[in-house]
């Protein structure tokens, strides 16, 4: 318990969720959360809204993902871990949201060369992009996913995310998202 | 045709739909499973339009309007609602030779990307008529 506060305090934990089942509703309860803390610390309602659409999106994929995951196999049941904090580097104040999950050889090898396409893109590319993909409907589906991270990324300020292997068909997904504050009234 | 009507829940909008024509969808828009969610505002609408088209026979007595007007106010939205928006915009899009459709997006003044959503409406649809409705927060 000493750990997690420790770590929290460091690293401007506002909550860290750890669940074996994410659902909808626990999503809902965390977005309200979110909501109030970004109206109490006086964010602008142009950032928390990028904060709030980021974390819904990523939840989501997670939540999406992981059941997935349930049906394929029992072993990686719907693990989720989301965090989001906030912090302060050169006097810039940020927020960021991280979430981690498993997810199977087939997820990655879509995944991977889509978040490699976003990290090359600058804001006005990502844009059309995001408009091209959601036109054409190709790589959309009911859960969001085809254009979910092109709608994270262009809200970002930065996005990070790493594949690690936990067996032959079995990756943690690690992904992070920075949302610079630009101002506080 | 009967009116349609669905109460804001947390996640999804408040949705009206009347058959004067006057449609208004306000409110947060994440469902889990954004198309099961919409599918009955879709198929209304869609039903709406097909009515219109056809022949008037003694048991369809619903005169549809020709002006429709939908205002949009969605505070945030999950990227397979904004999949939605388009889909539904692109519905409005294939009859407005025979209704005349006005959009009003509205968004907080100061929520930039609520706006850019907005504009890249009016882009992707040049033939809609889509007006961004500033509100002070």
């Amino acid at each position: 318990m000493n750990v997690t506060k420790e770590f929290v305090k460091q690293n401007g934990v506002l909550f860290l969720s750890y669940t074996t089942f994410l659902s909808q509703a626990l999503i809902v309860i965390l977005t309200n959360l979110i909501e109030e803390e970004t109206k109490v610390s006086k964010v602008s309602i142009g950032d928390s809204s990028n904060i709030l659409t980021i974390f819904i999106e990523l939840a989501q994929n997670v939540l999406n993902y992981s059941k997935t995951n349930e049906l394929e196999s029992n072993e990686c049941k719907s693990e989720g871990l989301i965090t989001v904090g906030k912090s302060i580097i050169d006097s810039q104040q940020f927020y960021y949201i991280a979430c981690q999950n498993i997810v199977a050889l087939a997820d990655k090898e879509k995944m991977q060369p889509k978040l490699e396409e976003i990290l090359k893109l600058n804001k006005n590319d990502l844009k059309k992009r995001y408009r091209e993909l959601r036109k054409s409907g190709k790589n959309t589906h009911n859960n969001g996913g085809g254009i979910g991270f092109y709608e994270i990324a262009k809200r970002s300020d930065k996005i990070e995310f790493e594949f690690s292997q936990i067996n032959e068909d079995k990756f943690y997904f690690q992904f992070t998202s920075f949302v610079n504050i630009k101002s506080t009234e | 045709m009967e009116n349609l009507n669905i109460e804001a829940t947390k996640y999804t909008p408040e949705i009206i739909l009347h058959k004067s024509g006057k449609f208004s969808i306000k409110g947060k828009s994440y469902p889990e499973n954004t198309f099961e969610f919409y599918a009955p505002v879709t198929a209304w609408f869609k039903l709406y339009f097909l009515i219109d088209s056809l022949p008037k026979v003694h048991f369809v007595t619903d005169e549809m309007p020709k002006a429709l007007t939908l205002d949009m106010e969605i505070i945030y939205f999950n990227s397979s609602s904004s999949k939605w928006f388009f889909d539904l915009f692109d519905i409005f899009d294939e009859h407005k030779e025979s209704f005349d459709i006005s959009i009003n997006w509205l968004y907080d003044e100061d929520n930039e990307s609520a706006r850019e959503a907005g504009e890249d409406f009016i882009e992707d649809f040049e033939n809609l008529n889509i007006k961004l409705v500033p509100k002070q927060g």
